[in-house]
Parts: C-alpha cells; sequence; structure tokens
C-alpha cells in the first residue's frame, strides 16, 4: 500500500468537479486523490516525489486512430515534404525538392556502403508525397543520380505508388515491353517509351515486391517496432494508442503479448480487428475477437472491430456526394459494399462488439449512417458508442443524425494542416473545403468527439492534432473554416476523455480523478496558457502510465 | 525464352451475382487442370468436403490436385507464392471481390512474365441488375466491372422474368457495348468459354486443313451427357473456328488486329510465324479473350501454324478470321 504523491506546477485533470490542483497522490498504479497537499497526506503514510514540481500534467494523452506500423517505418529511409521525428527523437528535416530528396538518398547510400552493407542491398524510403511538388514527378533521371549500382525503392505516402531506379527497374525486369497499365513510361524525349521508374498500383508494383520480399514496406510487425511505436509515443505524451487495423493473426497476437508483457513498454495498445478483405466470415471473426478478449491485460485490450468502406480523399478513392471532386476526377471506390458492410456489422454490433469504421468521403459516411440506422432499429443496443472514423467531410445534418443515432467521431483534423491546401484546390474546392474535418459542428449537434493523427498517415502528436482542430491553418496560411475551430479546452478533451469515451475507456483512463489510471502526460508548458497558435510547440517531458514513470528519449 | 507462361483469368462481379458458384463450377469441372484458385474467403466457399485433401489456414489442397488460397488483403503475396510453388500450376483464377475493379486486378496477368492474362469474367445477377443499377451508390462500381469484362455471364436467368434478362442486356450493352454475354443459371458456362485450358489444341482441332466445329450443346452435352432442353443454362452453344494459317504475320500488324477483335470472337489461341523489319521470322504464341491479349515468342512448335477461336453460336466471326489469318477475302 505504497502511496507517492507528485507535486507539479498545474494539474490540468479533465474533471470538470477539479478541473486543476497541485497534487496527486497514487497507489497501486491509480489516482487516489487529487487535491492540495495536505487533503492527500490524510490518507496515510506517503512518499513525496518532487520530479514534476516545475511541470504540468495532463491526462496521459489518447490516440484514438493510428498504427503501430508509425514505429516500424522507420526501418526505411524518410523522404516527407514535413518535418519528422524518429524513435531516438531524432528530427528528420523535410524534404521540399527533389534535389533535396536525391541529395538525401545519396546520403543514406553512402551511409550503408560505409556501414559495410552488400552494395546490391535496396534502400528503400518512405513518406514521399508527389501532391506537394505541383506538377513535377520523379523519374529515374533523378534516383538515378543517387545511385546507379544500389536498387532504390521509393514508397509514396499514399500507399498507392512506387518509384524506383534504372537498376531495380533492370532487376525486376521492367522494361518498355511490360504492359501494365500502372508502369510509367516518358511520353517523349530521348527515353520515350521506356519506364519512368513510377509505378502505380499493385500490379505495377509486383515484380519489384516480387525482388524485394517482405522487405520494408510488407514487414510484418516485430516486436522492437512495438517498442518503437511506444518511445515514439512517450515523446507525444501519449499513454493510450489503438492499432486501428490488425488481423490478429496468431503471429500478431504473440508480438503484441510479448511486447506489451515488457513493463519498459510504455504504452496501452487497443488492436481493432481488421473486420474486412474476407479475412473472416463476419460471423467466425467476432468469435475470434470474444475468444482474444480474456487474454487483456492493462497494457493490452483486445475487442475494437475496424470496418472499412472507401479510400482518401486525396488519393481520390473516397466516396463523395454531389458535386464529387473539384479537380472533375471520379468517384472514388468502396472497399466494401454498402450492403456486405450493413451485413457484417449487423452480426459484429450483435456480437456487442464496438466497431470503428473508416469513411472519409461524405458518401461513405452516409452510407455508414444508413446501414448502422437500420441495424440499430433492428437490434437495438445502449451504449454501443460505434464510431465513424475520419469522417472528414460529415456537415452538420449528418452529425445530427449520427448524435440520435449515439455514434461518435473521431475526426482527421491534421488533414486541415498536411492536405489543407490541396483539398482546398483540388480534391473539395473553396466552400466545401471550409468543413473538413468540422469539429464545432460535431459538437454542436452533440456528436463525442476524439481527433487523431492516423499515424503513420501523419506524424502522431495529440498536441498538434488538437493544434489543427483549434487553428485549422494550412501551410499556405489559408484558415480552412473559421466557424469549425474548437477551443483548446475542447480541443484538449477530444485527446483525453473524447478519446477515451470513443474507446469506452472512459471510465478507466481521460482525466486525472480518484479511481482512475495513474496515466499523465508530462508537460513542460502549460497548454492552457499558451498562446492557441503555440499549441503545437508545447514541449513533452515524458509519461507517466498505470504509475510507470517514462521520461521520453532525447537526442 | 520463357518457359510455360501461366494463364491468369479474374472473376469480378458485385455480391450475389455468382462468382463463387462460378469458382465451384469451374473447380468440379477442373477435368485434371491443376488450378490454383485465389479467393477472398474460404467461408463462402462450399466444397465438397470430400474433395478436401488437407485445409492448412489459409491453403486448401482439393483431392483434384487444385489449390484454393485465402488471398487477405494482399493478392501480390499470395499471388508470389503460387508462381513459386512446385509443382508448377496449370492456371490462376482470382475471384475478386464484390465492389473491386476486375481491370485493375487483371493488371497482375500482365506483370509477371511467368504469368498472361487470359480473361476477365464478370458475373452479372439478371435478377437484381436493374436494381443495383438504379442505385446512385453502386452505379458507377457495377460499370467499371462491366467495362472490365472479356467475357459477362448473365446468370441467375432462372429467376429473372425473360423480358427482366432482355432489358438487363440492353443496359449491359449500353454500358459495355458488345462484350460476350452468356446467359446462364447457376453459374454452369462451358469451360472453353472460361479458359484457353479448355479450348480443344489447335492442332488437333484441325482436320483437312480446315475445320468448323459446331458444339451444338453445352460442354455437358460435348461429354455425351443428356441435353437438359428447356433450362435456359443450357440453351447457350458455342462453336469454334481453327486453321493452319500459313502467311507470315507482320508483327504490328498482329498486334493491331488483336488489340481491336471482331465481335463475336471470344477466344483465339494458337501459333503463328511473324516477322518484324530487319529482324528474322519467328514464331509467336497468341492467347486473346476479349480485350485482353498476349503474344509471346516461342520456340518453333512441332505441328506447326495453328490456330483455334471460339465463339457463341451464330456469332463468331469466321469471315473475319478467315480474311486475316488465310488471307481468303470475302
Amino acid at each position: 500500500m505504497n502511496t507517492t504523491i507528485y507535486p507539479a506546477r498545474k494539474i490540468i485533470t479533465m474533471n470538470p468537479m477539479q478541473p486543476e490542483a497541485s497534487h496527486v497522490a497514487v497507489r497501486d498504479g491509480r489516482v487516489l486523490g487529487v487535491g492540495s497537499l495536505q487533503e492527500l497526506a490524510s490518507w496515510g503514510p506517503y512518499t513525496l516525489n518532487e520530479q514534476f514540481k516545475d511541470k504540468v500534467l495532463m491526462p496521459g494523452l489518447i490516440e484514438g486512430h493510428c498504427h503501430l506500423k508509425e514505429g516500424s517505418m522507420w526501418d526505411m529511409h524518410y523522404l516527407g515534404w514535413f518535418d519528422r521525428r524518429d524513435p531516438q527523437g531524432k528530427v528528420w528535416q523535410g524534404l521540399r525538392s527533389m534535389q533535396a530528396v536525391v541529395e538525401r538518398l545519396t546520403q543514406v547510400d553512402a551511409s550503408m556502403t560505409a556501414m559495410g552493407k552488400s552494395p546490391t542491398e535496396p534502400l528503400i524510403a518512405w513518406g514521399f508525397d508527389p501532391i506537394y511538388f505541383g506538377g513535377e514527378r520523379m523519374t529515374v533521371d533523378h534516383l538515378d543520380r543517387a545511385s546507379s549500382t544500389r536498387p532504390i525503392v521509393i514508397a509514396h505516402a499514399n500507399g498507392h505508388l512506387m518509384n524506383v531506379n534504372t537498376v531495380m527497374l533492370q532487376l525486376a525486369e521492367i522494361t518498355a515491353e511490360n504492359e501494365v497499365e500502372g508502369v510509367v513510361k516518358f511520353s517523349s524525349g530521348s527515353h520515350a517509351g521506356q519506364p519512368t521508374g513510377e509505378l502505380q498500383e499493385p500490379a505495377a508494383m509486383f515484380l519489384v515486391i516480387r525482388k524485394i520480399g517482405t522487405a520494408g514496406l510488407l514487414a510484418p510487425m516485430t516486436e522492437a517496432g512495438v517498442k518503437s511505436f511506444a518511445s515514439l509515443a512517450c515523446m507525444q505524451g501519449v499513454t493510450t494508442a489503438t492499432d486501428l487495423v490488425n488481423k490478429l493473426t496468431q503471429q500478431d497476437c504473440d508480438v503484441l503479448e510479448a511486447a506489451l508483457a515488457d513493463d519498459a513498454c510504455s504504452i496501452r495498445i487497443l488492436p481493432a480487428f481488421q473486420a474486412f478483405h474476407g479475412t473472416h466470415g463476419a460471423a467466425l471473426g467476432a468469435e475470434h475477437v470474444k475468444s482474444l478478449m480474456p487474454r487483456n491485460t492493462d497494457r493490452l485490450r483486445y475487442g475494437l472491430v475496424k470496418m472499412m468502406l472507401d479510400g482518401s480523399i486525396q488519393g481520390f478513392s473516397a466516396r463523395l456526394r454531389w458535386p464529387g471532386h473539384f479537380n472533375g476526377a471520379p468517384n472514388g471506390i468502396w472497399v466494401t459494399a454498402p450492403a456486405q458492410y450493413e451485413a457484417d456489422f449487423e452480426t459484429y454490433h450483435q456480437a456487442g462488439l464496438q466497431i470503428h469504421t473508416h469513411t472519409n468521403g461524405d458518401e461513405a459516411s452516409l452510407a455508414a449512417v444508413n446501414a448502422i440506422e437500420r441495424v440499430l432499429t433492428r437490434s437495438p443496443q445502449p451504449d454501443h458508442r460505434h464510431t465513424l472514423q475520419h469522417g472528414q467531410m460529415i456537415d452538420a445534418p449528418l452529425f445530427r443524425r449520427m448524435a440520435r443515432l449515439g455514434l461518435c467521431a473521431n475526426l482527421f483534423t491534421n488533414h486541415l494542416w498536411y492536405w489543407g491546401d490541396q483539398h482546398y484546390e483540388m480534391t473539395m474546392g473553396p466552400d466545401r473545403a471550409n468543413r473538413l474535418d468540422a469539429c464545432a459542428s460535431a459538437l454542436a449537434a452533440g456528436v463525442a468527439l476524439a481527433i487523431h493523427s492516423d499515424a503513420p498517415v501523419t506524424p502522431l502528436g495529440p498536441l498538434f492534432t488538437a493544434w489543427c482542430a483549434v487553428n485549422r491553418i494550412t501551410p499556405k496560411g489559408r484558415i480552412l473554416g473559421q466557424s469549425e475551430c474548437i477551443s483548446v479546452p475542447q480541443a484538449l478533451r477530444a485527446i483525453t476523455l473524447g478519446a477515451a469515451w470513443t474507446l469506452k475507456l472512459d471510465h478507466e483512463i481521460g482525466s486525472i480523478e480518484c479511481g482512475k489510471r495513474a496515466d499523465f502526460c508530462v508537460l513542460e508548458d502549460d497548454p492552457l496558457s499558451v498562446e492557441p497558435a503555440l499549441l503545437k510547440d508545447v514541449r513533452v517531458w515524458g509519461t507517466v502510465l498505470s504509475g510507470k514513470v517514462f521520461e521520453a528519449r532525447k537526442v | 525464352m520463357k518457359e510455360k507462361r501461366l494463364p491468369l483469368t479474374v472473376i469480378g462481379g458485385f455480391l450475389g451475382s455468382g462468382k463463387t458458384t462460378l469458382v465451384n463450377h469451374w473447380l468440379s469441372h477442373a477435368g485434371g487442370q491443376r488450378l490454383a484458385i485465389l479467393v477472398n474467403d474460404f467461408g463462402t466457399l462450399n466444397i465438397d468436403s470430400a474433395l478436401i485433401r488437407s485445409n492448412a489456414g489459409s491453403t486448401m489442397e482439393l483431392t483434384n490436385g487444385c489449390v484454393c488460397c485465402q488471398i487477405g488483403d494482399d493478392l501480390s503475396m499470395a499471388l508470389i507464392s503460387v508462381l513459386e510453388s512446385t509443382p508448377s500450376f496449370d492456371g490462376v483464377v482470382v475471384e475478386a471481390s464484390g465492389v473491386s475493379d476486375p481491370w485493375r486486378i487483371a493488371q497482375l496477368g500482365r506483370a509477371d512474365p511467368g504469368l498472361f492474362l487470359d480473361g476477365v469474367v464478370v458475373t452479372v445477377n439478371a435478377d437484381s441488375f436493374l436494381a443495383h443499377w438504379q442505385d446512385p451508390l453502386l452505379s458507377d462500381t457495377l460499370a467499371r466491372q462491366l467495362k472490365a469484362a472479356s467475357l459477362i455471364v448473365l446468370n441467375h436467368c432462372d429467376l429473372a422474368l425473360p423480358h427482366g434478362v432482355s432489358q438487363v442486356r440492353e443496359r449491359i450493352a449500353l454500358i459495355a457495348g458488345g462484350v460476350a454475354v452468356f446467359e446462364t443459371s447457376h453459374a454452369q458456362v462451358p469451360l472453353p468459354l472460361l479458359s484457353g485450358l479448355s479450348l480443344p489444341a489447335s492442332h488437333a482441332a484441325v482436320h483437312d486443313g480446315h475445320d468448323s466445329h459446331m458444339d451444338c450443346g453445352d460442354e455437358a452435352a460435348a461429354h455425351s451427357h443428356p441435353h437438359h432442353p428447356g433450362n435456359p443454362a443450357h440453351g447457350e452453344v458455342f462453336e469454334t473456328w481453327s486453321c493452319h494459317p500459313t502467311p507470315t504475320f507482320e508483327m504490328i500488324e498482329l498486334r493491331s488486329w488483336l488489340k481491336t477483335p471482331p465481335p463475336g470472337l471470344l477466344r483465339l489461341k494458337g501459333f503463328v510465324q511473324t516477322s518484324s523489319p530487319g529482324q528474322e521470322t519467328k514464331w509467336h504464341e497468341i492467347q486473346l479473350a476479349g480485350r485482353c491479349n498476349s503474344v509471346s515468342q516461342v520456340i518453333a512448335p512441332i505441328a506447326g501454324a495453328a490456330l483455334v477461336a471460339i465463339g457463341l453460336c451464330g456469332h463468331l466471326p469466321r469471315a473475319r478470321l478467315s480474311e486475316f489469318f488465310e488471307r481468303i477475302s470475302v
């Protein structure tokens, strides 16, 4: 019965009964009490731990939609447009020109050589997104400058494309004769008819995947990857995160269970079972998830189900309502047919499981709401908390229907920054881009709200995600929908209690109050006193997870 | 020169149109062919347990030598393991999901030198198609599928009124143009329409230099099973045409002919001699199924040049075939 009392510069509790306090007492990994030292001392003997006396404590941050892959992406080399921090804490500068990309690749090639790696070992990189480069496309002309001997493979951020250099083309035997539609060829110049090295969609990438196998992109989840994720999470103050698509095979479960049994692993994970792409019939899938739940521990919680209706807006594969894409691109794709979705949803719902549905475009969100309304009419279920994930183009009327049905929204506010200008200029156009990730409308309608990064699609970092929701600013300085901005307290709630609600864990985490897990995000600065425009710059010291203290790695 | 290339067939079509029934039908009439069948989910495959030799999670071996693999979410990896397995298969059939674009999947048949695209079969539910077509959430998906087809199997005709079937046919013609449509029920499609493997070998089909084989029944009839008169599944008939082409074909001309084959030609395969400017004469194997075609260099076949074609009875463009391949003008 050891009690530790932590004094802090400020404790932001998210408990309206006592929004701020100076001390928190922890016993058995849970919060014993919040208040003054005198109040807490009345519980009996205690140890006073002053390591946070100059820090600000918040509830441990909760990322309701990300993927463990955020940890293992760093086995490859980062080529993104934006700065990004790796699991060691090193910040890799964003690359703003093809020349910068070539220079980074040249350095990587040299360091691979210096490390004694075979000159034929492929260099695999990630995070490149041509959408930021105007009309300029990457070709072998760029990549051959980085290496004419080592195969180079660059996976684009959207997952549907890759670029390779000439050595890789030769190795994969991709020639001018290859008739696959996604093998892009030079239309003019001295190389007219020859492949440019850009490979679109799986068929075009097939021969490369066949040569490099599961290296890099398709690498299975490992214990080391989970631990890298945990150290990234600690740097961002995150104590609970989802792995929002996991096949939960025996191997997946073994990795999760081994990694999270290690006390040094600073994260609580909720893997969501992949209930699409026919990995199981729905009934078998529901049975599988329920059979795993008895194995739950504090740090590993099975029970979530993930379904998927459409693609992505910036990939032009989201399902949109009229008037469709601003640039005239055809409507996107269904990943699951709406009728199949409804039938499978009903099966998981009747099994008592909570379902998170990927819907990016508003037609997909509408199809989900229509289906769920019918399912709930046939089989009402109290407190189901089914959640629409991304929900980027949901408007006020649809939020009002969601509120009536008890549906939660976890909106992808990082898009406002990362693709906000592209949505304004290319995908949605002015006006509609202003209602992207409409947090204020969701709250006004009474929808339970969380916000997310979808890491590794964008970097894990709930305070940044909150900053996006508060400021709605784009890299070019546009404010996308001033009226959809939410306040800092509302945004902080969305990354703590709001997210906890969508995971059915609000009784356990999401605020600092008696009985809850002692999960803290330890900050150097006070997010409630900094300028809202600087919310993203609030410094994180580390975390406390169920009473155990973790200091974030620093470089 | 590449060794034997595996034919890849994609079966697409919306939910409930009979893709899985077609896969089951194909499996039970495989006739000694060793097929790898890639499906989304075993759950819906209804394979007689007596036919299952072993079932190891995502792979099921059948007693007739065929293997079913569950795709999961990575078709490329599933296909790689098919290509790398020994002994090798005779063909690969991919069952697409109900909303996916089979043409995209079909590109895989062109991706690897060890494969060629042997056709895109799209199943349509004659009874429910028009209702789905009127759903604005689905019409673009359905159109994408139909436009991808080298053969449309208009299935469940027994459930639809004759009037309804002809309305569906009209709609399909508006969407997908002149693609061949085979009416049936329970996905009873003669295998030669589905697969180049099941076409009579071209040299064997040719008698006395020229052959005109009319198979006035379905494939069951061809194997001397009784007719089932009145059953729409057995009402359709296919016919074949074959020849020993003597000319040498200009590669450019040949490829361009194959790109826009005459309407009514369902499949064409065989060996011809080809020439390209400044190069010596070569032998090529031709495989054509609707909008899918491949031409690959081969060693000289013992039986010499030979071609066989198949089409629905009364629709095979015999004159156009003879005109091009036999230089017989009509």
